[in-house]
């Protein structure tokens, strides 16, 4: 790939897109919806192609393949993105009047995806479309696979929209296609801090730039006392952390187990142990590197030594590396190696809680709470003052609804040009 | 020496390995001394034995030293470990990092083994062609020196290094958290004019600022062929990152030292040996990380925790007869493989804490950068 290519990509997209814009925003989104609706359907050919290549692509094992896509499409239906979009612009191609909103997307948007896990790219490729905006994605490294089989499905779906997309490769150390590629109208860039900060300094307005930088996901949960109870909920935790081998900026990498006991955090972590036991039976880890591995090991020796200095730290953990739940003895921040290794963190109320989060708030995604009461509410709102976008139940973290607001923002919004065309006498 | 008789022998007998002026790489007294000074490690040191049982490996059933339980070293950041009792500690060495950063800590009750270790090895593998006690080159430490700096190992080594090995005019180049330029740039002219050759030492990021501020200069020094440099420590979040071929390349051009005469050396603060590239000791032979007889290295498998097949990259275990005050067996932050005899380090994992005591130096030397 060169930067010459990508020029080119971008002269046969802003052709493309010309089409594209006299196309009514309901007709693009209906033909986007059935796309939508094959990558759901668990046997339509792309799952199906996907879910048989993706191991190879990235590491991820076939079963926990399957079961993150199913467990993160079933709710991606044609319906919700039609609904996601009139929730964020609007009334979908009202009759034309003398007071109007226009919705126009950008000449060109350039995507660069970032990390491994499938359904972030799905959605980053159609978003622009929806607005009408032609778009050039640049896959990830980690997965070079699912924006091909996606801008495959789409051109087979409407072969003119197929024509408003396509998927370029490159190193991120190719400084020219990165720079051509940076040339879009619209930029929206994933990964981490030093990539965004890289794009940042190489996008100047008028063009749009949406970023996505680093950011996770922890758990709250108040222990239950009931021992059935209890493994029910690990379970659901379990869910969380072993789908995406915890790679998502929805996995959570730590839970804290909010109760004045100490004695109850240790319990949930000995059912959490269990059930990511059962879960690497159903769903095993993919592979992973010797440095990762290292990591873990690392970690866990660390943990072991706190443990023989006093500290009520406990350990449970697979012979291999391929899962760790450590019981800390205090909620200072550490190394998380990810790859299913939690940590509890014992606080002893709500207040502790936010406390403990409050060092990395400003990268924080989502929150799983459960077992709050009445507290729900009020702790719900607090998380969301800290800069959590999404407060859910623990087993949903892998689940989001299409219109989650990622980042705090829209999905479409941040991707749309809106005119306001008042009434004129 | 000790208090404590069973290890004031094995001290003892430790001392006389290091002392000896034949090195022998005997397996035997390795295997031996390692097992006995594990024993007495598990015995005296409580968080060690305790971490020992966790892992149900105890003296009753490792029997071999490749078996003994290594702690990783970024742990002495929380815990310590030693052998002795508090009071008698002689001298901390603390690990490098920034002020935000926790440090760890390693507590001595003598500095004799330490000494005694670095300084043959220094020897072997910097100036292997010196054959007489009295032998001494002209050294350049670009580091503070112990006295500045009191708890850094790097200083301290750098500190008997200077004492024992160099000649006349040999000193640190770092006074007042200032790399020296000019005396420095004095004497590596006065080298290259005399042909006297002249041996550099100092952690990677100090040989970077140097190479900036010459060529920021246009100062290029065609020092004697029997220059060398020994140089130590990463880049560890700095605000430069140098690749090491580019760094060697640099040294180089404007000093004219070729990379068969750069060591790296590979050591931290929680080690009492170190371990230096092979390119000065065997020319001839592949580069790779070498030690002193008292003190080995395991390529230990992540995953299994089992030693790694030959070739493959795992984690390093260093097993150190030095560390007898605290404890022999290290598991660093460093992933390697090994090669021939010997091994190469292949880089910190991601996240890994900071290692050795470059930062501390380097920290100051950003800020009398040009």
């Amino acid at each position: 790939m060169t930067s010459d290519e990508i020029a080119e990509n971008f002269s046969r997209l802003r052709d493309a897109g010309e089409r594209l814009k006299r196309r009514p925003i309901g007709e693009v989104l209906e033909v986007l919806g059935a796309v939508l609706e094959r990558w759901r359907d668990p046997n339509s050919v792309w799952r199906r192609d996907l879910e048989d290549r993706l191991p190879a692509a990235t590491g991820f094992t076939a079963p926990m393949i399957g079961e993150g896509l199913k467990r993160a499409l079933g709710d991606w239906t044609s319906d919700a993105l039609r609904e996601l979009a009139i929730r964020e612009l609007g009334p979908i191609d009202p009759p034309g009047s003398a007071s109007d909103r226009r919705i126009s997307g950008f000449d060109t948007t350039a995507v660069l995806l970032a990390g491994s896990i499938p359904m972030p790219s799905l959605l980053a490729l159609i978003a622009p479309l929806a607005v009408r905006s032609p778009v050039l994605a640049k896959a990830a490294s980690r997965d070079p696979l699912t924006p091909h089989l996606v801008a495959q499905s789409i051109a087979e779906a409407d072969a003119e929209l197929g024509r408003c997309i396509r998927v370029v490769d490159f190193t991120a150390a190719n400084e020219d296609c990165t720079r051509a590629l940076l040339a879009a109208d619209c930029i929206c860039a994933t990964g981490s801090d030093a990539t965004i900060a890289t794009v940042q300094s190489q996008v100047r307005p008028p063009r749009r730039l949406v970023v996505d930088g680093h950011r996770l996901s922890i758990a709250a949960v108040v222990p239950p006392e009931s021992a059935e109870r209890r493994i029910e909920l690990a379970e659901r935790l379990a869910v969380d952390i072993a789908l995406w081998d915890q790679l998502g900026c929805l996995s959570p990498i730590a839970v804290f187990a909010v109760d004045p006991e100490p004695a109850h955090a240790a319990a949930l972590a000995e059912a959490i142990a269990a059930a990511l036991a059962n879960a690497e039976e159903n769903w095993p880890r993919g592979s992973i590197d010797a440095s990762t591995a290292h990591e873990i090991a690392q970690q866990r020796a660390e943990a072991e030594l706190r443990r023989a200095a006093g500290r009520a730290v406990e350990i449970h953990a697979s012979d291999a590396t391929a899962w760790t739940v450590i019981v800390e003895d205090g909620p200072e921040p550490r190394p998380a190696p990810l790859h299913r290794f939690i940590r509890i963190v014992p606080v002893p109320d709500p207040r502790r809680l936010l406390e403990a989060i409050h060092p990395f708030a400003a990268h924080l995604a989502a929150v799983a709470i459960e077992g709050f009461g009445e507290e729900t509410t009020g702790l719900a709102h607090a998380l969301a003052n800290l800069g959590a976008s999404r407060v859910c139940a623990p087993g949903s973290l892998q689940s989001p609804p299409l219109d989650w607001r990622h980042a705090g923002r829209g999905v479409l919004a941040p991707l749309a040009r809106f005119s306001d065309i008042e009434a004129i006498a | 020496m000790s208090a404590d008789p069973r290890r004031a022998d094995i001290d003892r007998r430790v001392l006389e390995w290091m002392r000896e002026s034949r090195w022998s790489y005997s397996e035997k007294r390795f295997e031996e001394l390692a097992l006995e000074l594990f024993a007495f490690q598990f015995e005296h040191c409580e968080i060690y034995r305790r971490f020992c049982d966790g892992r149900s490996q105890t003296p009753s059933n490792v029997k071999t030293w490749r078996q003994i339980p290594a702690v990783p070293t970024s742990a002495l950041k929380e815990v310590e470990l030693r052998c002795f009792p508090a009071s008698d500690t002689v001298h901390r060495f603390r690990t490098s990092g920034t002020s935000s950063d926790v440090r760890g800590t390693l507590y001595l009750d003598t500095l004799e083994l330490y000494e005694a270790s670095l300084l043959p090895t220094f020897r072997r593998f910097m100036f292997p062609e010196f054959l007489l006690p009295e032998d001494r080159a002209a050294i350049q430490v670009l580091t503070p020196s112990p006295i500045e700096q009191p708890d850094s190992s790097l200083s301290h080594m750098f500190g008997v290094v200077l004492d024992a090995l160099g000649e006349q005019g040999s000193d640190f180049a770092v006074e007042n958290g200032e790399l020296l330029f000019d005396r420095v740039l004095t004497v590596l002219v006065e080298s290259a004019a005399s042909e006297m050759p002249i041996t550099l030492c100092g952690t990677a990021f100090a040989f970077v600022h140097l190479i900036d501020h010459m060529s920021q200069r246009g100062v290029l020094i065609g020092l004697p062929p029997a220059s060398r440099i020994m140089e130590t420590g990463g880049f560890k979040g700095r605000s430069r990152e140098v690749p090491r071929t580019e760094l060697y390349a640099e040294l180089k051009r404007v000093l004219g030292i070729p990379a068969e005469r750069i060591v790296n050396q590979y050591g931290m603060t929680e080690l009492g040996s170190q371990f230096y590239d092979s390119v000065i000791c065997g020319p001839s032979e592949p580069r790779r990380k070498l030690g002193p007889p008292w003190a080995r290295v395991v390529i230990v498998d992540p995953e299994t925790g089992h030693e790694a097949a030959t070739g493959q990259v795992g984690s390093i275990v260093v097993v150190d007869l030095a560390n007898t005050g605290s404890v022999l067996a290290l598991r660093t932050g460093d992933l390697g493989r090994a090669i021939l005899d010997g091994f190469e380090v292949i880089g910190r994992e991601p996240g890994a804490d900071a290692r050795g005591c470059s930062i501390g130096a380097d920290e100051i030397l950003d800020r009398s950068s040009p």
